[in-house]
């Protein structure tokens, strides 16, 4: 089954290297969205939600962290959307929180394809 | 904790992580600075919590491109726009950064970083005396001359 996938990151250059090291990493998907912040991603999954979306934690109007909780606990949106986090923060803490909070995985930049494979290939079934 | 730490390898040790893995180029520090940098665009990004500051990356607009190039994996920089540049070093500083806070972690806790912000020129001066800076010079590729600096004091 073909998968749709939605990168949400605040600068564009990063959204362009993630999408580089998805498609370096071997998976395809049959449609890819973007988004440059939390509320951003949110408006685009009410109407076109997708199986996967990769987010960034540190962004400005709505941080990833702020995102995860409003789809999860406050909108239950989007039940069987996998929401993997794609960020420089590395602290336990703060990963146990946000996976707590719904988040279903985690990737810390700096990231390689084999990374990608090793954390998305679990959801591409 | 904090006066064991050794600012100036985590800061290299984590540009030098950044530019290997995600930059694909070569970044050293130079122990003859010749910084004399025009044109320069300075990404930074402030941090507070157990420890606060600022960290930053400046070079010129052609070392800026030249990584802005790299990081894409772009032929050219022939469709590279100003605002593709700075959000690349913009990320560049982001990415750093988070090497340096994942490296001082079980000594100062957890840091509490900003939205990194490229300009030209320098911006540091609102923070006080008191604060140590690091500056190490570096070059990048063996061709580009540029400076990462850090600026940080114990919070009080
Ligand atoms: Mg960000």
């Amino acid at each position: 089954m073909s998968k749709s996938l939605m990168i949400v990151d605040d600068s564009a250059t990063m959204r362009k290297i993630i999408m580089r090291t998805v498609r370096m990493s071997g998976l395809e998907f049959e449609r890819t969205e973007e988004a440059g912040n939390g509320a951003e991603a949110i408006e685009k999954l009410k109407t076109a939600p997708v199986d996967l979306v990769l987010c960034d934690v540190n962004m400005p109007e709505m941080s990833g962290l702020e995102m995860v909780k409003k789809i999860r606990t406050e909108l239950k949106i989007c039940e069987g959307t996998k929401i993997i986090m794609v960020s420089t923060e590395s602290s336990q803490e703060l990963i146990d929180g946000v996976i707590a909070d719904g988040a279903n995985g985690f990737i810390t930049k700096p990231f390689t394809p084999e990374k990608f494979q090793e954390k998305l290939t679990p959801f591409m079934n | 904790m904090v006066e064991q730490i050794c600012f100036n390898t985590v800061l290299l040790d984590s540009a030098k992580e950044i530019f290997s893995t995600m930059v694909f180029m070569d970044l050293v520090e130079i122990t003859e600075p010749d910084v004399k940098i025009d044109r320069a665009l300075l990404g930074s990004i402030t941090f507070k919590g157990g420890l606060e500051g600022c960290l930053g990356i400046c070079c010129d607009v052609q070392c800026a491109r030249a990584i802005a190039v790299n990081m894409l994996g772009m032929d050219s920089d022939s469709e590279l726009t100003e605002e593709g540049t700075c959000d690349a070093i913009g990320e560049i500083v982001n990415m750093i950064m988070g090497g340096v806070k994942s490296r001082i972690l079980k000594d100062v806790g957890n840091l509490e970083v900003s939205i990194p912000s490229v300009v030209s020129g320098n911006n540091l001066n609102s923070l006080e005396h008191k604060s140590i800076r690091v500056t190490i010079p570096i070059n990048i590729d063996d061709k580009y001359a540029a400076e990462l600096s850090l600026l940080y004091r114990e919070s009080i």
